[in-house]
Formats: structure tokens, sequence, C-alpha cells
């Protein structure tokens, strides 16, 4: 009996072993998947991948994967705390005037704290929605930080490019609204 | 051995309400040492990047307001995710943070017990002591013995 009970123990601790192994070598291949930034890099054009947000303002949230495929987007993550994102808000704000009904244009906040990003949208006019990632699970699939990061999705949900260069606006701007 | 764990354990169960307990004067130091900047990988207290002055200003805020620091780290997590804490609350699944290790070394010092005192018991009984006259060896067959003296007996004589 007690030979038995002494097995049964060496069998648990081999399998606890065994599961957290398995554990490691998921968490390793999960994490090795490469972000919708470092597949542009490598001049791939990856599906974007899709998320669940709460809206920033209001009631509600946002699913991308309702979205994706059905219209182009424009995706401007940004934080309230960051400031060179004033600037490329406001140019998103100008352009979303231009191509009102052909692009979507979708704010997604990260890493900062919901009442300051609020005030922060309103005081400089950025009228086009956001939703909240404040954990920033949803900017580290597309590529983490520095911020600000704007990625432009094609009607079909392909990811044709990020914004690096002020030239850069303008030209995916008329590319995905052709698409 | 177990007597005396067990009762660590009741101590330990027994100190942790107050440990529980929610601080309703928190201090702005005291948080800034408990909440980490979303950006930096380090505490408030060790950063003064723009997205860690936020939560700080945030965190001022609320203790004017006169909010305890169970209010506000909730209303952190709200924002931020679990994440933005820099130890695991102590309640509820965050509370396993706390236990299994420890419970992890209980298990593991009582399999360590338990296996020294199985293999002292296994252990070959110690051999009875021998008489030192024979030098380590065996005794003699009795009939070489009588031999012997016979032949000693002889030489005597």
């Amino acid at each position: 009996m007690t030979r038995r009970l002494w097995l049964g123990a060496e069998v648990a601790a081999v399998a606890l072993v065994l599961a957290l192994l398995a554990l490691l070598v998921w968490r390793v291949v999960t994490d090795s998947n490469p972000s919708v930034a470092q597949s542009l890099n490598t001049g791939k054009h990856p599906t974007a991948p899709v998320f669940d947000l709460k809206r920033l303002s209001g009631d509600g949230r946002v699913d991308l994967a309702s979205l994706r495929g059905r219209t182009p987007i424009v995706l401007d993550f940004w934080a309230s705390w960051c400031v060179p994102c004033i600037q490329e808000s406001k140019r998103l704000e100008a352009a979303m005037r231009t191509y009102a009904g052909r692009i979507t244009f979708l704010g997604v906040d990260t890493k900062d704290y919901g009442p300051d990003a609020r005030r922060w949208q309103h005081k400089h006019g950025i009228t086009y929605p956001s939703v909240h990632d404040g954990d920033g699970k949803v900017l580290s699939r597309w590529g983490g930080l520095p911020i600000p990061r704007i990625f432009f999705v094609d009607r079909k949900g392909k990811v044709v490019g990020q914004l690096v260069v002020e030239e850069d606006l303008p030209r995916y701007l008329r590319q995905i609204a052709q698409s | 051995m177990i007597r005396r764990l067990i009762a660590g354990g009741v101590i330990a169960l027994a100190l942790a309400p107050p440990a529980l307990a929610c601080n309703a004067h928190p201090s702005q130091a005291q948080l800034e040492g408990e909440v980490m900047c979303p950006v930096c990988g380090t505490t408030l207290d060790q950063s003064d990047s723009p997205a860690a002055q936020q939560i700080k200003r945030a965190i001022h805020r609320r203790i004017q307001a006169g909010e305890s620091d169970c209010r506000i780290k909730d209303a952190l997590v709200a924002n931020y995710g679990s994440s933005i804490l820099a130890a695991p609350r102590r309640s509820g699944f965050g509370l396993l943070a706390w236990w299994v290790p420890l419970g992890g070394i209980v298990v593991a010092a009582l399999a360590v017990g338990l296996a020294a005192w199985r293999w002292s018991r296994r252990r070959e009984p110690e051999p009875a002591a021998s008489d030192p006259s024979l030098n380590g060896r065996g005794a003699l067959d009795p009939a070489i013995e009588r031999r012997l003296d016979e032949e000693l007996a002889r030489y005597d004589g």
C-alpha cells in the first residue's frame, strides 16, 4: 500500500514537471509570434489582428472583426502622455474630414488613464472614436512602444503599412481608399 | 514537527486579516511604491516618465478626495489591468500567488523529512560487537579449535 502511494506521488511529481515544461514551451511559442510591425518590416502584409475593446467615451465596445474586410481602416495607437501623438492625431482628424465615408478612423488609447485621455481628446479637438487598451496587450500584438503608431488596413483586412515618415500618410490613405 | 508546521500555518492565517485590511489614509509614497509605471517596468517612485507622472497625479487627486488605498488600487486595476500592481492582491485569485509558494515549501519539507525517516529505518542493523581478540575474523571452527588445543598441550607437555 505504502509502495503504491509512493509510486503515485512520484508519477504526480513527474506529471507536474511535464505540465510546467509544456507551459513554458507554450509561452515561448506564443511570444515568438511576430507583431504586425515586425511583419511589415520583413515585407509581409499580415491580416489585421482583431480585438474587442471598450469605447473610451460612452458605452459599448468596438470589435475590429466587425470592421475588418468591410471598410478600409486607419488605426491610431495613442496616449494622452505622448507628446508627438498630438500632432499625428490632429493630422488624422484633418484626413478624416477628407476621406469621410470612405475610410474608418479608429484610435486605440493605450496604457493611458481613461479620464485624462478623454480630456485630451476634447482639448485637442479629436473627434474620431477611440477604444481603451489600458494594459497595452493590443498594442503589443501590433508592435508595442513607442507610440504614436499608425497602421493602414485595406478593405480586404490586410495591413498595407504603417506611418513612418510624413509622406506615408497621403500615400497610404489613397492606397486603402482605392482598395 | 508536523504539529509545529500546523501551528505555524494557523498563526499565519490568524495574522492574515490585518494584512488584508485597507488603509483609509494612504500616503503618496506608499502607493508609488506599490504601483507600476506601465511603460517603464519599474514602480512609480523610480520613474519620472510622462506616463508615471500621469498616474502619480491621479493617485494624488484620489488621496485628496479621501479614498482608501484599496479603492485607488481598484480604480487603477480597472483602468490598466492587474499588471499595474507591483505585487499580486492579497485577496481572491491573487492570494494564490502568496500561498502556493509557501505551500510548496511546506510540502517539499515534509517530503524530504518523510524520505529521510524512511531511509533511516531501512538501513542495515549494526553488526554485533565482536570479540577484540578475533581481530576482525570470524570464530574458529570448534573441531579446529579442539585440535589446536591438543597440539599446544602436546608441545607444553
